[in-house]
């Protein structure tokens, strides 16, 4: 166990190191995931023109959500599928496998370290949107923010997974990233970053359900404003521990299977 | 330490045509080809050894060592290295072996080399007083005081090689994989970086099968070589064994005081050269000693020195042979 935390303390040292050099490179990143803010905007025009209130929604409603959903979007970054497909065809992987130590565990720490750069950014537009909006509530309390960060971890290692298994496709194919930007693009649709799911066509609702998308950032956000209760809570975790369950299955079935692939080319 | 049997990797390589119809071609029908990169091949190396693996590049050397250090899956045979399936990567045998590439960095880039070493010590699980220990010794052989706190970015060529020695050798690896490990060094850097690497199989005794194109990084360490071509192994045996089977002449290097004749020259050898003060005489190797005795005794000579014919040479005539006899 003390070995495993050395590892960990290891890598985090080396890997907030690293983000610290590109932290301006971060902010950009950052700021180019503004899809649930102009979407907010533009719902909260739309509210106004109706007078005031839209599906139920009133304008700060609308604020407390789209910021909520926007901090859930930024939580759960994900850009490892780039990496590996990087890695694994230009054969820099085979320095990963050298060592005594799954691959995925490094890509995992560079990724939790960057939320830690980040983590100061997010936190002053929050504060920013919240002062400049009246009305609008991000928190609903200590215990929904608690819970809230249980989630979004889930909500990460869910989409972590799916990006590495995205990754992994580069055993069997040429190019994995143009399968992370299909999926970057389901997402944008149906997690909620467009919309509350109140929102879509009652058709698609239930089918969502089975999705792991809206268990991303739609609930996340959801349990951080408030809106659900403690069974529904409870539920969303539930579903959220299925999936994480199902991506570990699938990478560790890819991974076997995929590494026997491997061609360490260019090394 | 390292048994291989009947060992085989072969990849299935897309092929296209060059140009707009090559592409579009290619796009409807997709041209394949076996390509056989390691077939058949079987050694043994015992613990300690230092054996050279030669061949000219495509042959298969960094795909036997990419096997060997569990990167690659083999189509068919078997390797067992220090008693381990490489490709199980198990973590007891990963702390066993390392792999250095000439080509290739495992350090972080935008950070000092020491940060590396330290995330190593972690995965390898060094203790503090070993990581101590081994940084000191190997700071004091490589010459590393000046270059561990520097962005590796900031490293030159030479200095960033010392640094992927150190970190690659940090747990203490009782095989070494070492793929050009002076490729694009000065000579200078060439002669330090196989000096450490002697001085580790020395003081480890340490098992190392190196690759290089610098044949002096060859025949300044290994006794043993292993020449490959096309996938196979076409000789295995010792340095000088090669010399003699493949290569029946040695070649006489004379400083004359005086200019002499061609024809004088013929009657002991066959010339290789003749510039001025300046001569090579190509030898029977079991006649060299009578004739440079007879040189000696009979022209005016200012220095005289003996030698093997350029390993390179040797090798290109053993791969000559080799597709000859296929």
């Amino acid at each position: 166990m003390n070995q495993i935390w050395r590892k960990f303390k290891a890598l985090f040292a080396a890997w907030l190191s690293h983000m610290t050099i590109y932290r301006a490179e971060i902010l950009i990143w950052m700021l180019s995931g503004t899809i649930p803010l102009i979407m907010m905007a533009v719902w909260i025009g739309k509210a106004e023109a109706e007078g005031g209130k839209l599906g139920g929604f009133s304008s700060s409603d609308f604020a407390s959500y789209f910021l909520a959903a926007w901090l859930s979007g930024q939580l759960v970054v994900a850009w490892v599928a780039w990496e590996m497909d990087f890695a694994i065809r230009q054969g820099t992987f085979s320095n990963k496998l050298l060592r005594p130590l799954n691959p995925f565990w490094e890509y995992f720490m560079q990724h939790i370290t960057e939320r830690f750069v980040r983590g100061p950014f997010l936190v002053v537009v929050a504060a920013t949107g919240v002062l400049l909006i009246p009305g609008t509530k991000l928190v609903s309390s200590i215990p929904h923010l608690l819970v809230f960060l249980l989630a979004i971890s889930l909500a990460f290692a869910v989409r972590f997974l799916i990006a590495y298994c995205v990754g992994l496709c580069c055993f069997w194919l040429e190019n994995a990233t143009a399968l992370d930007e299909l999926y970057f693009i389901l997402s944008i649709m149906l997690s909620g970053s467009f919309a509350p799911l109140e929102f879509y066509p009652a058709w698609l609702r239930p089918i969502l359900e089975y999705l792991p998308f809206p268990y991303i950032v739609y609930y996340p956000a959801q349990i951080l404003i408030g809106k659900l209760d403690g069974l529904q809570t409870g539920r969303v975790l539930l579903v959220q521990l299925l999936w994480l369950g199902i991506t570990v299955g699938l990478f560790q079935i890819m991974w076997r299977v995929g590494r026997k692939r491997y061609g360490a080319v260019g090394a | 330490m390292i048994e291989v049997l009947n060992l085989e990797k072969h990849y299935t390589v897309a092929e296209k045509e060059p140009g707009l119809a090559g592409s579009l071609k290619s796009f409807f029908k997709r041209q394949t080809k076996l390509v056989k990169a390691v077939n058949n091949v079987n050694f043994a190396i015992e613990s300690g050894e230092m054996v050279g693996f030669l061949g000219a590049n495509g042959a298969g050397k960094t795909t036997t060592l990419k096997i060997l250090s569990g990167l690659l899956h083999p189509t068919g045979g078997s390797a067992r290295v220090a008693g381990y399936v490489p490709f199980e990567r198990q973590t007891n045998f990963l702390k066993t072996i390392t792999l250095i590439m000439g080509q290739k960095q495992q350090l972080m880039w935008d950070l000092p080399a020491l940060d590396s070493f330290l995330v190593n010590q972690a995965i390898y699980e060094i203790s503090d007083s070993d990581y101590k220990t081994t940084m000191q010794e190997f700071t004091d052989l490589l010459g590393l005081e000046d270059v561990l706190k520097k962005q590796v970015r900031k490293l030159s060529l030479g200095e960033r090689m010392k640094c992927e020695l150190a970190a690659a050798l940090l747990h203490k690896p009782k095989v070494l994989f070492l793929d050009e490990p002076t490729i694009g060094l000065d000579v200078n850097m060439q002669v330090k970086i196989r000096e450490f690497i002697a001085e580790y199989n020395q003081r480890f005794n340490a098992t190392v099968i190196l690759t290089s194109h610098y044949m002096v990084d060859v025949t300044a360490l290994c006794k043993r070589i292993i020449i490959v071509d096309k996938g196979r192994i076409v000789f295995d045996g010792d340095l000088s064994a090669l010399l003699e089977t493949t290569s029946p002449a040695k070649i006489i290097k004379l400083q004359l005081l005086e200019t002499a004749k061609k024809n004088l020259l013929e009657r002991y050898g066959t010339i290789l050269k003749l510039e001025g003060l300046n001569a090579e005489l190509s030898v029977p190797r079991n006649e060299v000693s009578s004739r440079a005795a007879q040189l000696l005794a009979q022209l005016p000579i200012a220095d005289i020195t003996i030698e093997d014919p350029p390993i390179e040479e040797i090798i290109g005539q053993l791969f000559t042979q080799a597709e000859a006899n296929r």
